[in-house]
C-alpha cells in the first residue's frame, strides 16, 4: 500500500499535539520556570584526559547569589551513571576522560551569576596522554581508562570454517568501511525543572526516554528511596536515542535537594554539543567471498567500535552492529567479531538504528562489490542468498517469522524507479551531471534482545470524570505515540477521541511500560490495548447492565457511551457510568517483549524487513551528490498511524541522509572541532526536495499474534547504502567512507579532459 | 545581591548608540575606541560573541540610520546605489537589483537562511571581507562610498579588499566607515556587465554571459566553500572578451582574478584555452583550507565552474546550443 495521505482517508488525523507544537504554543518541559528558581550549571573538564590534582570552589561559594557549588564531595549515593554499566562520574574525583566529564555543580540566582561562579571555580588538572584512536586504544601498550582495560566489550559469532570456506570461493572481496560521528541534533537541548517538595520528594521535569530507569539512577545517586522521586518526562523536543542516558538530571537533583529550592537547566548547544551522546563511530572490515554460482559462503568481520570514555549502552549498540553486520543473508562460514573500546573522545551511545546504520553500510556495501563481481544483477544477487520464510535468525536464532524480505525485495524489483537503472543516462542534462539508481536491503531487530529486561504494559481506566484514560510509560518525543495510542482506541474500541485522557510520562501515576526505545513502543502499546481489550469492555459493559437493566449481549461500545448492539442508541454516557457506585472499571496488563528462545545476549526476536531504492544525481564540478527520488518499501504489519508511519520513515530518512552525506561531528585530539550547528550541518529542507515514497506492507502470516512491528528506526538504517550504490552506478566509485566526501567525487569536466587527450 | 547581578549584566550588554549620521557614528567611535564596534544587523557580531572570536564590547555604534536617504536602493546616472544597511532580504526581493545585478541578486539569495537576511545587511556583508555577494560585486565593478577621518570618499571594493587583507596582515586595521555600495553603469546601457552601445551594435552577435555560484557543505544555510563569479563576452567566432572573474569563499578574502581576466581577453574558447584557463585558477587562486574542505578541493571547484561556465556560453555563442 502506498502510504500517503490521499489514500489514508479518515485514518489521516491531525495529530493531538500537532496544533501546539507548530504554533510554537506548547510549553516543553525545559520552558519551565518556578518562583524563586535557582539556575544550574555545570563546569567542564578542560581537557580530554588529565589528573584532577585539586578542584578549590572556595571563591565561587562567596560570590553574589551563588546558592550551591557542589564537587564530588557532595554526592550522597553512587557518584557514577550508565543504564547498562554505571562508570560515568557524576562528578569527576581524581581524573577527567572527556571534554564534557563534569568536574563541579552550581546553582546561583541568576545565569549569569552561574556562569561567573564557573569562572571562579580553580580545578589544577595534569594532563595525561589522550587516546583518541579506538584502535590504539586497544593497543597493550595503551594508558588504561579504566581498570579493566579500554575493552568495553568484545562481541563475536562464529560457525563453520572461515579458511575453509574462502578456500572454496570464486570471488572474494576485502573493504574496509568508516562511518561518522553522527549527533542526534534534537531541537529541544537537555534541562529540566528540578522542584524539591516540603514532604522531602523530588520532582523531577526532565525529557528522558525512561521515566523509571532515571528514576532508578537518581536513587542510587542521591541515596534517596525511589518513591521520593517523581519524574515527569514528557512532552519531549527530540530525542532519538540521545536523552536515554541521565544528562543534566543529576545535577539538577542535586543542587535542588542541596538548596531546598527549584533549580532549572537548559544546555545550550555548545554544552550539548560537547557534553552528548553522539553515534558510534565504527571501522567495520569485511571480507566476504562467493562460489561459483553466486552464493555467500565466507564471510568475515571486524569491528572497531569507538565508544568514548564510558559505557552508556556501548555494548549494546556494538552487539546490535554484530547481528546486523550479518543481517538478511544466509552464508556457510561466518567469523565476526566487535570490539568497541573506550577513548578520550566524545561519548557514544544509543541513537536511532543503534549500531545497525553503520552495519547495513558496511554490509550492503559487500553485496553489491560481489554482485558485480558475479556480473549479476545486484538485486537479484540479493534474493539468490536471502534468508528465506522459515529461516532462523542472524544468529540461527528462532524469530518471528513474516514474509517480509520476500515482500520488501519484490516493491523494489517491481518498482519504475528500479526500473530506471538500466535506463540510458538522459541526453537533456548537461555532461557533469551524472544520475544513479542504487538500492539496499535490511532486517531490522525491535526490542531490547534477548537477556535484557524488556517489560511492557499499560493501563485503561475509567476516569472520575468520565473519561477513558489510557495510561502508559512510554514518551511522546515527537514520534506521534500519541496520535498513535489515540487512533488505536478509537479504531478497536469504538470510543470518540473526545472520549479519551491519554496519559504518559509521570512516573508517579503511570506503570512501567519499559523504554521508549529500539522501535518498541508502538507494538507494544498495541499488544497492551489486544490484551486489556476484552476483560475492560466486559468491566464497562458489566456496570452499564446494572444501570441500564439490559443483558450484557444488548450492549457495546461507542462514542461518548455503552450503545444498544445494532442500534447504536446512547443508552448511558461515560460519564454517567463513571459517576455510579461500584468495583473500579480498569483493566492493567503486564508483560514482556517477546524475545528469541536462544542463550544469546541481544539476539531479536521480531524483525521489520525494509528495501530502499534511492536516484541520485551527482555534480561532478562539485562532487555533491542530489537525492532525487526514494522508494522504501516496509514490512511491518498493520500501519497502526499512517501519518506517523510516514513520519518515521520520512524523518528516518532525512537523518540518514545527514549520515551519508553532511554530518559528522569531527574531533581533533579530544576535542571538539565542530561545536556548533555553523560547522555541525545537519540536512536542511533544501537537501531534501526529491520525493520519499514509502510503500507499507500489512500483510503477517495467519495467526501471528505479534502485530505490528517497530518502524521507528528502520527508516534511518539503509538510505546510506543504497545512496552508496547509486553513487557507484553514476560514477563509477565505491564510497566506503561517510560522510561522503565531495573531493572525492569530483572530476575534471570531460570537454578538458578531451583537450588534454 | 541582586544589585551585583544588576551591576555584571550592565557590563556585559553593550551601550546601544544610534547616530543619525556618518559623521556622528565615525565621532562616536573615535571616541570609544577599541571599546566599540559597528553594528547593523549584527548577525555576525552574535556569531563571532557565541564562539568566543570576539569579545562583546562596552558599545555598539547602531549605523542602520546613517545614509538620511529614502531610497536604500536607486538608480542614478551613473550606475545604482545599495546603502550599506540596505538588509539582505530587501535586496532579495527588490525588482531593480533583479534585473540591473541578476548575480547579486543570486548571491544574495543564498546567503544565509531568511531570519537572518531580515537582520543582515548588505554593508556588513562586505564589511566581514568574506561574505558571499562580494564575489558578485567584484564583477559588477563595484565601487564602496566609505566615511572615514578626511570625509567621504569612494574607493573601488577590489582596491579596498586588497588593502584592508594587507592591513589586516600587518595588524593595522584600517577603522572606515561603509555607507553605501555603488555599481557604475554606462550610460544607457541595460545592465552592469554590458559594453558600451556603440561597441555592442559593432557586435551585434556577441553573447554576453554571467554566473554566480556558491558552493556550500550543504544546499541551503550554509557557509561557502566556493563563491565565484563571472561575466563576460563571447562573440561569434567564439572570441572573449571583457571577461571578469572573481572567486572567493569561507575563509578566503575574495578578490578579482586579473591576471587571467588580461591574459585570456581576445582568446579563442577552444578546448585548449580552457585547459589553460583551468590551470590559471588552479595557480593563481589561494584559497583557505579547513576541516571540511581543503584549499585544492576550492581551487578545483572554482576552476572547474569558471571553466564550464565559459564553455557553455562559448557553445551558445557558436553554435546557439551544447
Amino acid at each position: 500500500m502506498l502510504l500517503n495521505r490521499e489514500g489514508s482517508g479518515s485514518r489521516w488525523r491531525i495529530r493531538p499535539d500537532g496544533p501546539s507544537k507548530v504554533t510554537g504554543q506548547l510549553s516543553y518541559l525545559t520552558d519551565m520556570t518556578a518562583e524563586g528558581m535557582l539556575y544550574g550549571l555545570v563546569l567542564r573538564s578542560e581537557h580530554p584526559h588529565a589528573r584532577i590534582l585539586s578542584i578549590d570552589t572556595d571563591a565561587a561559594k562567596q560570590a553574589s547569589g551563588v546558592r550551591a557549588v557542589l564537587t564530588y564531595l557532595d554526592v550522597p549515593g553512587l557518584n557514577a551513571f550508565g543504564i547498562a554499566h554505571p562508570d560515568q562520574p557524576v562528578l569527576c574525583e581524581d581524573r577527567v576522560r572527556y571534554v564534557g566529564d563534569a568536574v563541579a555543580t552550581v546553582a546561583a540566582e541568576t545565569l549569569e551569576e552561574a556562569e561567573y561562579a564557573l569562572m571562579l571555580i580553580k580545578v589544577e588538572y595534569e594532563p595525561l596522554p589522550v587516546l583518541d584512536d579506538a584502535e590504539a586504544a586497544l593497543a597493550p601498550e595503551a594508558v588504561k581508562l579504566h581498570e579493566k582495560g579500554n575493552l568495553l566489550h568484545h562481541a563475536g559469532y562464529s560457525k563453520g570454517d572461515l579458511a575453509e570456506g574462502f578456500a572454496g570461493c570464486v570471488h572474494v572481496v576485502e573493504e574496509t568501511y568508516y562511518t561518522p560521528r553522527q549527533m542526534h541534533t534534537y531541537m529541544e537541548t537537555e534541562g529540566g525543572l528540578f522542584v524539591p517538595g516540603e514532604d522531602g520528594r523530588l520532582t523531577v521535569y526532565a525529557p528522558t526516554q525512561h521515566g523509571f530507569m532515571d528514576r532508578m539512577q537518581l536513587s542510587r545517586i542521591l541515596d534517596l528511596p525511589q518513591q521520593q522521586i517523581r519524574i515527569v518526562s514528557s512532552p519531549i523536543g527530540g530525542s532519538f536515542g540521545g536523552k536515554d542516558e541521565l544528562n543534566v538530571q543529576p545535577y539538577g537533583a542535586l543542587l535542588a535537594l542541596r538548596t531546598g529550592l527549584p533549580v532549572k537547566f537548559h544546555n545550550s548547544r555548545w554544552e550539548s554539543v560537547r557534553a552528548g551522546l553522539k553515534r558510534h563511530p565504527m571501522k567495520i572490515t569485511m571480507k566476504t567471498g562467493t562460489n561459483a554460482e553466486g552464493k555467500l559462503i565466507a564471510h568475515q568481520v571486524r569491528i572497531i567500535a569507538d565508544t568514548g570514555p564510558y559505557s552508556t549502552l556501548g555494548a549494546e549498540v556494538l552487539n546490535f552492529a554484530v547481528e546486523h553486520v550479518i543481517g538478511p543473508y544466509v552464508y556457510e562460514h561466518l567469523d565476526i567479531n566487535g570490539y568497541s573500546a573506550f577513548t578520550n573522545n566524545g561519548m557514544s551511545g544509543e541513537f536511532r538504528g543503534f549500531g545497525g546504520n553503520q552495519a547495513i553500510f558496511a554490509l550492503e556495501g559487500q553485496l553489491d562489490r560481489l554482485a558485480e563481481l558475479h556480473g549479476m544483477d545486484s538485486w537479484s544477487f540479493r534474493k539468490l542468498n536471502m534468508r528465506r520464510t522459515g529461516d532462523t535468525g542472524p544468529f540461527n536464532q528462532p524469530i518471528a517469522q513474516t514474509d517480509g524480505a520476500e515482500q520488501v525485495w519484490s516493491v523494489v524489483a517491481g518498482s519504475e524507479l528500479w526500473k530506471e537503472k538500466d535506463k540510458e543516462q538522459t541526453s537533456n542534462q548537461p555532461p557533469w551531471i551524472k544520475t544513479g539508481v542504487g538500492a539496499a536491503f535490511v532486517m531490522h531487530g525491535a526490542g531490547l534482545g534477548v537477556g535484557i529486561p524488556d517489560p511492557a504494559g499499560g493501563r485503561l481506566q475509567l476516569a472520575k470524570d468520565g473519561k477513558i484514560e489510557a495510561v502508559f510509560g512510554y514518551e511522546e518525543f515527537g514520534q506521534g505515540l500519541i496520535a498513535s495510542l489515540e487512533l488505536m482506541l478509537i479504531e478497536q474500541f469504538g470510543f470518540a477521541a473526545s472520549d479519551l485522557r491519554i496519559v504518559i510520562g509521570d512516573t508517579d501515576i503511570v506503570p512501567d511500560s519499559g523504554s521508549t526505545t529500539a522501535s518498541r513502543a508502538t507494538a507494544m502499546m498495541w499488544k497492551s490495548l489486544e490484551r486489556m481489550r476484552v476483560p475492560f469492555e466486559e468491566a464497562i459493559i458489566a456496570r452499564a447492565t446494572v444501570a441500564a437493566g439490559l443483558a450484557v449481549d444488548q450492549l457495546q461500545l461507542g462514542e461518548g457511551g455503552v450503545r444498544r448492539k445494532g442500534s447504536e442508541e446512547l443508552i448511558i454516557s461515560y460519564e454517567q457510568l463513571a459517576q455510579l457506585e461500584g468495583e473500579p472499571v480498569k483493566s492493567e496488563t503486564s508483560f514482556h517483549f517477546p524475545t528469541s528462545s536462544v542463550d544469546r545476549i541481544g539476539a531479536h526476536f521480531m524483525y521489520t524487513y525494509s528495501a530502499v531504492a534511492v536516484k541520485i544525481e551527482l555534480n561532478t564540478l562539485t562532487g555533491r551528490v542530489n537525492v532525487l527520488k526514494q522508494l522504501h518499501a516496509v514490512a511491518a504489519g498493520p500501519v497502526v498511524n499512517p501519518q506517523g508511519f510516514l513520519g518515521q520513515i520520512e524523518g528516518g530518512s532525512s537523518m540518514a541522509l545527514g549520515f551519508t552525506l553532511t554530518e559528522d561531528a569531527v574531533m581533533d585530539k579530544g576535542y571538539y572541532m565542530t561545536r556548533n550547528l555553523d560547522t555541525y550541518l545537519v540536512p536542511t529542507i533544501a537537501d531534501q526536495r526529491g520525493d520519499v515514497e514509502v510503500v507499507a506492507i500489512e500483510q503477517l502470516p495467519e495467526g501471528d499474534t505479534y502485530g505490528p512491528r517497530g518502524i521507528g528506526e528502520v527508516g534511518s538504517v539503509t538510505l546510506a547504502p543504497a545512496i552508496a550504490s547509486a553513487i557507484r552506478a553514476a560514477s563509477g566509485k565505491w564510497v566506503t567512507k561517510l560522510p561522503v566526501q565531495p573531493s572525492f567525487l569530483q572530476e575534471q569536466p570531460a570537454f578538458l579532459q578531451k583537450a588534454v587527450d | 545581591m541582586g544589585t551585583n547581578a544588576h551591576e555584571q549584566e550592565t557590563i556585559q550588554s553593550p551601550l546601544v548608540w544610534h547616530p543619525q549620521s556618518a559623521a556622528d557614528a565615525w565621532q562616536l567611535k573615535q571616541n570609544f575606541g577599541a571599546d566599540a564596534v559597528y553594528a547593523a544587523g549584527g548577525t555576525l557580531l552574535r556569531t563571532q560573541w557565541e564562539s568566543g572570536l570576539a569579545k562583546m564590547p562596552a558599545h555598539l555604534i547602531d549605523v542602520s540610520r546613517i545614509n538620511g536617504q529614502e531610497e536604500p536602493i536607486r538608480e542614478h546616472e551613473s550606475g545604482m546605489t545599495i546603502d550599506a544597511a540596505t538588509s539582505l532580504a530587501a535586496c532579495r526581493s527588490d525588482a531593480l537589483i533583479a534585473r540591473k545585478l541578476p548575480l547579486l541578486a543570486e548571491a544574495v539569495k543564498q546567503i544565509a537562511a531568511p531570519s537572518v537576511r531580515q537582520l543582515a545587511t548588505l554593508g556588513g556583508n562586505v564589511s566581514s571581507l568574506v561574505g558571499d555577494s562580494l564575489p558578485a560585486l567584484l564583477v559588477y565593478d563595484a565601487q564602496l562610498h566609505l566615511f572615514g577621518g578626511a570625509g567621504e570618499h569612494w574607493e573601488e571594493l577590489s582596491d579596498w579588499l586588497a588593502a584592508t587583507e594587507q592591513a589586516l596582515l600587518s595588524s593595522q586595521p584600517a577603522s572606515r566607515l561603509l555607507i553605501g555600495i555603488t555599481i557604475p553603469m554606462p550610460e544607457g546601457t541595460t545592465d552592469s556587465h554590458a559594453v558600451a552601445p556603440a561597441q555592442e551594435e559593432l557586435v551585434s552577435k556577441t553573447k554576453r554571459f554571467g554566473a554566480y555560484y556558491k558552493v556550500g557543505r550543504r544546499e541551503a544555510f550554509t557557509p561557502s566553500v566556493v563563491a565565484a563569479a563571472v561575466v563576460g563576452s563571447i562573440n561569434s567566432s567564439g572570441v572573449l572578451e571583457h571577461m571578469k572573474l572573481a572567486v572567493g569563499g569561507g575563509q578566503t578574502i575574495p578578490r578579482r582574478l586579473k591576471e587571467l581576466e588580461a591574459a585570456f581577453a581576445g582568446s579563442e574558447l577552444h578546448a585548449a584555452t580552457l585547459q589553460r584557463i583551468y590551470d590559471g585558477v588552479l595557480d593563481v587562486y589561494e584559497p583557505r583550507g579547513d576541516l571540511f574542505a581543503s584549499a585544492d578541493y576550492r581551487k578545483s571547484t572554482a576552476a572547474n565552474l569558471i571553466v564550464t561556465e565559459l564553455w557553455k556560453s562559448a557553445a551558445e555563442a557558436v553554435t546557439g546550443g551544447w
